[in-house]
């Protein structure tokens, strides 16, 4: 062995045992503070290196809340993280599908109605008149219709506004609008979520599903066919708004809504936009959901909007729509689904 | 052009809430209303470290992003305000900063009435002319205006607070930074022993690189 070959040997070594000792150091040092609490690693850190406050920081960015004077919910936490999360959310995902979603099942719902137009009654109106829906009814319907519709024109305004609206109308009278339109869907709120809960119970047993339901799932409600298919009080498409539209996204969306509405029972950041995501997705679902139900009771059914004005309805209307409810009422019965 | 920054130290914060108490005095800011705040981590331990904290002045603001209204703007120093006019008081401004910057003269009321948002304005005031009656009401002073610090870090007894151009404080904290916890030769240097001013090193460093 030569003297060349023998230092190029120790050369190769030295630098290997270097690299290894450079991919093992960061792995130990990464190891260890596992297994202490961080108060105890920045006391020993400034021990060892003095000036070092990497175990501080560490402790800052983890949501904590540590000691301030002052008094307010959270004024502990110096950093915290979720804030970043929720603005990338609603900026991004929830404003941007969200808001295509509202307009391309309107043009889609307009585009049904251009094709298809209205449906109508097969036979002639027989002119006899019988009570569809009482007054108390009545009154829980336009409650939580007038609200939602309200709530819904607000809340679009508070998401979507200053992407739609404020190029419109400019930006201060879009803000004297919004200070306007906040409080309204604040206030107006809670009345929805009361007006819903009492909706979900003077209807619940209407909608509870029944073997009839399937004749409706399998003509698909005769809504391309122009078919007339029995139905109890309520068909399935109403049946499904009434459990999916009104009762769980209703609830979800005013329990949500009632965090953010009373933020003075100590919720904490982290709630409020946990809330705030919930609110917004279940509010365009909803919403969405809605624009069908205002389409099949006003301009997609000839009838349906004058049952819910005047609560009652032609017997030629009520026999071609809700065939079985029809024959109940006839017969003496109340109309709401037996046994 | 300038961009405006905040910068605590945390060696130096000795928790003394002077920056708080100057920054309510200066803008006479209502009851519950505190634009800035002292976090104290690892309190009562070694290893003690408080900071001061306040609106940092984001360049890519989470407040800004997430307005309904669009109310906040961007100085050209870089100093983020807002228009209080168009602030509908929804509290998102609150829910996005990382730094619990934003404050609520109401606080969380009841049905969301938390009123106008209010936060540090590097003492730059608002929107409405500066020095007016109207800017003060809303916003407090604008010492930006008048060619003065903000409150707080001109306050600051043991200068752990600094506010100004973010090249010219972060010179000044990595000047200190370069000297911190030294002691007997270390602290003063050779250089100084030999008749070499003692700033002159680490200039030279730093030219060197």
């Amino acid at each position: 062995m030569t003297t060349s070959n023998f230092a190029s040997l120790l050369g190769r070594w030295l630098i290997a045992i270097c690299l290894m000792l450079a991919w093992s150091l960061p792995l130990r040092a990464a190891d260890a503070p596992a297994t202490q609490t961080s108060s105890q690693t920045q006391a020993e850190r400034q021990q060892t290196q003095p000036g070092n406050n990497a175990p501080m920081w560490r402790e800052v960015r983890q949501d904590k809340a540590h000691f301030t004077n002052n008094p307010g919910n959270e004024a502990g936490v110096l950093i915290q993280s979720g804030g970043d999360a929720w603005r990338h959310l609603r900026n991004g995902s929830v404003t941007h599908y969200g808001g295509w979603l509202v307009v391309l099942v309107a043009a889609a719902i307009l585009i049904f109605y251009m094709i298809k137009g209205p449906l109508t009654n097969h036979d002639p109106l027989t002119g006899k008149l019988i009570q569809r829906f009482p007054r108390y009814e009545r009154v829980v319907h336009w409650i939580t219709a007038g609200t939602f519709i309200v709530l819904a024109l607000t809340g679009l305004a508070i998401l979507f506004g200053k992407h739609v609206l404020m190029p419109v109308i400019g930006h201060s009278m879009f803000g004297y609008l919004m200070v306007l339109g906040k409080n309204v869907h604040n206030f107006i709120g809670p009345l929805f979520a009361f007006s819903t809960l009492a909706m979900i119970l003077i209807w619940a047993r209407d909608n509870v599903w029944q073997n009839i339901d399937a004749l409706w799932i399998s003509k698909a409600g005769g809504l391309l066919s122009g078919e007339h298919v029995p139905s109890g009080r309520f068909n399935f498409g109403e049946k499904t708004w009434f459990w999916f539209g009104v009762t769980i996204l209703g609830l979800t969306v005013a329990v949500s809504g009632l965090i953010l509405d009373f933020p003075n029972f100590g919720q904490g950041r982290a709630d409020m936009q946990l809330a705030s995501l919930v609110h917004a997705i279940a509010a365009i679902a909803m919403l969405v959901l809605a624009f069908g139900h205002i389409y099949m009771g006003t301009i997609g059914v000839h009838g349906a909007m004058d049952s819910m004005k005047t609560g009652y309805v032609d017997e030629t209307w009520a026999r071609e729509h809700h065939e079985e409810w029809y024959k109940d009422v006839k017969a003496g019965k109340s109309g709401h689904p037996q046994g | 052009m300038a961009r405006m920054k905040f910068l605590c130290d945390a060696e130096r914060c000795i928790e003394c809430n002077g920056c708080v108490t100057a920054c309510k005095n200066e803008h006479e800011l209502p009851w519950g209303v505190n634009r800035r705040r002292v976090v104290t981590i690892n309190d009562g331990v070694p290893g003690e470290k408080s900071i001061s904290v306040s609106c940092m002045h984001c360049s890519d603001a989470p407040c800004m992003a997430v307005c309904p209204t669009d109310c906040f703007y961007k100085t050209e120093e870089g100093v983020v305000l807002h228009n209080k006019d168009a602030c509908i008081g929804c509290g998102y401004c609150f829910f996005a900063c990382p730094f619990g910057a934003p404050q609520f003269p109401n606080g969380p009321a009841a049905f969301g009435t938390r009123g106008k948002m209010d936060k540090c304005t590097f003492c730059a005031g608002g929107p409405e002319e500066n020095g007016s009656k109207a800017e003060y009401e809303k916003y407090g002073s604008n010492r930006i205006s008048e060619g003065k610090l903000p409150a707080c870090a001109e306050m600051c007894a043991t200068k752990a607070l600094l506010a100004g151009d973010a090249p010219v404080i972060s010179d000044i904290f990595r000047d200190r930074a370069l000297r911190r916890g030294k002691a007997g030769d270390a602290a003063w240097g050779w250089t100084t022993a030999y008749g070499k001013p003692e700033q002159a090193a680490p200039v030279a460093k730093e030219g060197a690189k």
